[in-house]
């Protein structure tokens, strides 16, 4: 320090009275206004915290409302939903037989027209969303539960296991997605429950890749170390370190499944794999009437576009999620 | 010419090469307006250099996106004007602003990886802008980028023109990036922590390219960083920003040897000056913390954190006033009898008040010299920290080999060393030395191929997951990045809890948890909040205090302050300190900033290419004799002071690979005191210099003492890569 030539003041091992700041009467006082404010500022702080929090997931919703995208496939979705629930509420019933009303073409009476039993379409249409919309939800939420799982621990644990299950889940992704529900359902027979599990089981091999690219990204974190450091059980950091920080691309992933989950879910009842008559689900009642396509389009036509509504609408969602959580 | 010897109202002969006028700059997020930039003025000539310097979120790198009119989507110019070679900036259509950026204006921006694309072959990349800016045909152009290439005194331009990015140094990826901001010539050239990245050793390469270069073209230069001593190498005017305001301006010269804000009196402070060790004094710091964007101010910006604060401060914010002059004082009794109301006055007062060569924006410039140090806290002595009692860590004969490929990379190599109780060990060497991966084998994150860990006389296990919980808990870790070291999905009371109740011994969590962010000195609101609601010290902190949790005997630090401002990390390292003289801790620290090892480390090892190559007490190594590489690395460090006259080694080449690591002494590849084929044919004895201070190098302590002490014309100096 000697010698050098800056004069950065006295120095402190020789002088260490300089001039204060509270020699001066207004600057104590100013000073003491200054404390007593910081320690309500203090007492508030918890509060100015959460405050904060609730403002940036106030933010976050905000934004997600204020995304054309996000909410024209909310709406469409809703709409489905609300459907789904009280469509008995709102329309005629869909089951309800008129041999004297045949295939007539849409009218006051019957907006979107009849079937061949002279059963409403628009109501069938509405009430079709129905199993749809038990099944796609639940498998997308197997297909997550699973293919985190299997994600978290390739990612985590890497080498051997990682090779292992990911050869193993190469294997499932080349697996035709709908010939292979087909042979499935075929041998164990159908029905919501088996549905369900088979179309969770075919979308975990995705599900699994996407959480395990998340958790590679995550594993070499200096936190993750830090728990390593601290005697974590893997299992630990698995679920309470890793796994909260990788909710956002686990949530879109999700919303995409759930686009594929509808179509398959549809694609089945329309091979039929799924309810049986008298049910108004649309992949059925497409399959069904399609021999009436010449003579009566909208027995098809409407239950096909509900059918495309409610998988661009998913669609919509996914596209303002992802937006959103990559600003 | 200079601004200094700049006649007051010269005629407008020719036009500055910068000129911004009040600008103020402000930023949109999340709903809010940030303003970042609240009329700053400054004026840098034709062919001068410029130094901006302040602390992350002051507003520098806003300041050149503004000059370059690259302002991120959701900033706007809300006042003033920026004027680059006469043109007013905001006229440019965007046709001509793409011209107008490359032929009147340059950046050279902080990490050269990201600034080169690294899918276009270097020739291809550097030819374009002759192309786009000239009109060049392919070949002319490709001649042009050689040209370029050697003028940056890249070695063998013709084999670099057909390589990628990725096959080239930081170094020279940063020579390149700086080829092509000359290209045609700028009449600006904004460099933005030009050297932030890099090694010391490779900073002072590009630190003599750019000086050198500074002589061939007639360029002026805006430099910004957070390095005080790169501004006093290379500029010869310098403003300090605060909070978005200019809070001082002048002459380098003149504000490094007498600074007239307390700010930078305070900056200037807290950087430990070369040689100084922490039982010599306390690094002084800043108190408190830059005030957050869109916060509002009364009266001086820099006024809650000033320790000369005054009533009339906060009353009403000074103007640049001119040094020396009586403008201060004039303002100041200005400013003491208008009414305490500052709403009453106008929101900023850019433009400089008086003439003169230097201003300073306080009342009190005169006794900026006098401002009151902060009482020195100094560490105990080494005996005093229970040194005494002997080692307790022996790392013997470790090795660690990774694989690339077919490649096999010795990151650690036949390693042995050992630390006493209370003890800093300080580790420097260039990246890619190995001082990470010997620390991550000493804490079990990695496993070693060989080699041992005894820890008070008991073996440890490889790997920190077959350690015991007694282990884990003697040794921990404090890591490099602020940002990834706490779990942001976690409360901060939540990290600290969880480590106490795994680590700790017993009692009441809630009071360890308690007594630890008080040691640390984090409030306890912050414990309520989330570590992205931290600034990157208190994150810090919090980390230091997690490794504390369980009383440790050992904590690794791993560049625990390189990513932190420098008033920042000399509280950080103040913590540290003080920890250590109160638990009797012993601590690793890795840093590549060899003032802050020298600082805080009671012992200093020397990495080079996996091997650790001397060591020895921080005095001793720093001192000749010492290894030639240690020479070299001292040499390259940038000094504050300007009276000082050093001469800098110029090592030859880049760092050999760890893949394929020299014969003989593995320095020898690019060493200024080769001796010839002993050193490529013979692998070095381990010389003792004194009792414990040894070097592995074939030339013998006396020797050595003689060469490196003899007059620096003797030295020889080569210059740049062979």
């Amino acid at each position: 320090m000697a010698g050098d030539g800056t004069n950065l003041g006295p120095n402190p091992d020789l002088q260490t009275e300089g001039w204060r700041p509270d020699a001066d009467p207004e600057m104590l006082e100013l000073q003491a206004d200054a404390a007593s404010a910081r320690q309500t500022e203090e007492l508030h702080a918890d509060a100015a915290a959460e405050r904060e929090q609730r403002r940036q997931r106030r933010y976050l919703v905000r934004a997600l409302l204020r995304s054309p995208t996000f909410m024209t496939g909310m709406v469409i979705v809703l709409f489905w939903v609300f459907m789904a629930l009280f469509s008995a509420y709102v329309t005629q019933s869909p089951t309800n037989v008129d041999a004297a009303a045949s295939l007539k073409a849409p009218s006051v009476a019957h907006l979107f027209g009849t079937d061949e039993l002279g059963r409403d379409v628009l109501a069938r249409t509405m009430a079709g969303a129905r199993t749809v919309l038990i099944i796609a939800p639940l498998a997308t939420i197997l297909a997550l539960l699973w293919g985190g799982i299997i994600g978290l621990v390739a990612g985590f644990y890497r080498g051997y296991t990682d090779e292992v299950i990911m050869r193993l889940i190469d294997v499932l992704l080349a697996l035709p997605i709908v010939i292979t529900s087909i042979l499935v359902l075929s041998l164990l027979g159908t029905g919501l429950t088996i549905i369900i599990i088979t179309i969770g089981a075919l979308f975990t091999p995705v599900v699994s890749r996407t959480v395990r690219a998340a958790v590679i990204g995550e594993r070499e974190r200096e936190y993750v170390m830090a728990a390593r450091l601290r005697g974590e059980r893997s299992a630990f950091v698995m679920a309470r370190e890793i796994l909260p920080n990788i909710t956002q691309p686990i949530i879109v992933e999700g919303t995409i499944r759930l686009g594929y989950a509808v179509f398959t879910a549809a694609t089945l009842s329309f091979l039929g794999f799924g309810l049986g008559p008298p049910s108004p689900d649309w992949g059925l009642t497409i399959a069904n009437e399609r021999i009436y396509l010449q003579v009566a389009p909208w027995t098809v036509l409407f239950p096909a576009l509900a059918l495309a509504s409610l998988v661009v609408g998913v669609n919509l969602i996914t596209d303002g999620l992802g937006r959103v959580f990559s600003k | 010419m200079s601004a200094v010897e700049r006649p007051a109202n010269a005629p407008e002969a020719a036009p500055a090469a910068l000129d911004v006028r009040d600008l103020e700059v402000t930023f949109h997020r999340r709903g809010r307006d940030l303003p970042v930039l609240k009329g700053v003025t400054l004026r840098i000539e034709q062919g001068e250099a410029y130094g901006l310097v302040g602390e992350s979120g002051c507003g520098k790198t806003t300041l050149a996106m503004a000059a370059l009119r690259y302002l991120a989507a959701n900033g706007t110019v809300d006042a003033g004007q920026v004027l680059v070679g006469g043109q007013d900036v905001s006229k440019l259509s965007e046709d001509a602003v793409r011209k107008w950026r490359g032929e009147q204006i340059a950046m050279v921006y902080q990490d050269p990886a990201t600034a080169l694309s690294p899918a276009m072959r270097i020739g291809d990349q550097v030819a374009e802008v002759f192309r786009y800016h000239e009109g060049m045909n392919k070949a002319e152009a490709l001649e042009r980028a050689r040209e370029s290439l050697r003028r940056v005194a890249l070695p063998d331009p013709d084999s670099t023109l057909r390589r990628y990015p990725f096959e080239l140094s930081g170094g020279q990826q940063q020579r390149v990036v700086i080829a092509m901001a000359l290209a045609v010539n700028p009449h600006l050239l904004v460099l933005d922590e030009p050297t932030t990245g890099l090694d010391a050793t490779v900073e002072a390469e590009i630190l003599d390219l750019i000086e050198e270069l500074r002589g061939r073209i007639n360029a002026a230069i805006l430099l910004i960083t957070h390095n005080l001593g790169l501004v006093r190498r290379l500029c010869e005017r310098v403003g300090v920003l605060y909070a978005g305001r200019v809070v001082e301006e002048g002459p380098a010269r003149d504000i490094f040897t007498d600074p007239r804000h307390p700010y930078t009196m305070g900056l200037m402070r807290c950087v430990p000056r070369f040689g100084m060790n922490k039982t010599d004094a306390a690094l002084q710091t800043i108190p408190g913390t830059l005030p957050a964007l869109g916060e509002p101010l009364e009266g001086c910006v820099y006024s809650a954190r000033c320790p000369m604060v005054k009533p009339v401060c906060v009353r009403r914010e000074p103007d640049l006033f001119a040094w020396p002059g009586s403008s201060g004082a004039e303002g100041r009794a200005a400013a003491e009898a208008a009414p305490a109301d500052p709403a009453a006055y106008s929101p900023h007062h850019a433009n400089p008040v008086g003439e003169g060569p230097r201003h300073a924006r306080c009342y009190f410039s005169a006794e900026v010299a006098d401002m009151p140090h902060a009482t020195p806290v100094l560490a105990s002595s080494l005996e005093e920290r229970g040194a005494d009692a002997g080692d307790v860590l022996e790392i013997g004969n470790m090795s660690r080999t990774f694989k690339d490929g077919r490649k096999r990379l010795t990151a650690v190599n036949e390693v042995s060393l050992s630390l006493r109780r209370g003890e800093t060990f300080g580790l420097v060497g260039e990246s890619g030395s190995g001082k990470t991966t010997l620390a991550k084998c000493v804490t079990g994150l990695i496993a070693p191929d060989t080699g041992t860990v005894t820890f008070e006389g008991k073996q440890l296990k490889a790997t920190a997951g077959r350690r015991s919980q007694d282990a884990l808990r003697a040794i921990q870790m404090v890591f490099q990045n602020p940002d990834s070291t706490l779990n942001p999905a976690w409360s901060t009371r939540a990290i600290l809890t969880r480590a106490v109740r795994k680590l700790g011994s017993g009692g009441s969590v809630r009071a360890k948890v308690d007594k630890l962010s008080a040691d640390v000195r984090v409030e306890p609101r912050f414990l309520m909040q989330r570590p992205t609601d931290l600034s990157g010290g208190q994150k810090q902190r919090i980390a230091i205090a997690r490794a504390f949790a369980g009383d440790p005997t050992l904590v690794v630090c791993d560049e625990p302050a390189s990513a932190l401002d420098v008033s920042v990390q000399a509280s950080i390292l103040n913590l540290l300190v003080e920890l250590q003289t109160k638990e009797q801790v012993s601590y690793v620290f890795i840093s590549h900033d060899l003032a802050v090892v020298r600082y805080i480390s009671d012992r200093i090892g020397v990495m080079y290419l996996a091997e650790l190559i001397e060591v020895g007490s921080a005095e001793e190594v720093f001192n000749p004799p010492h290894h030639p590489y240690t020479e070299a690395l001292l040499s390259s460090i940038p000094t504050l002071n300007f009276d000082e006259k050093r001469t800098r080694i110029a090592l030859r080449g880049t760092m050999p690979s760890l893949s394929d690591p020299p014969t003989g002494c593995r320095f020898h590849t690019r060493c200024h005191r080769i001796l010839g084929d002993i050193c490529v044919n013979q692998e070095p004895p381990v010389q003792e210099a004194v009792s414990g201070h040894t070097y592995q190098c074939h030339i013998p302590p006396d020797e050595l003492l003689r060469l490196q002490t003899a007059a620096p014309a003797e030295q020889p100096v080569t210059s740049s890569e062979a």
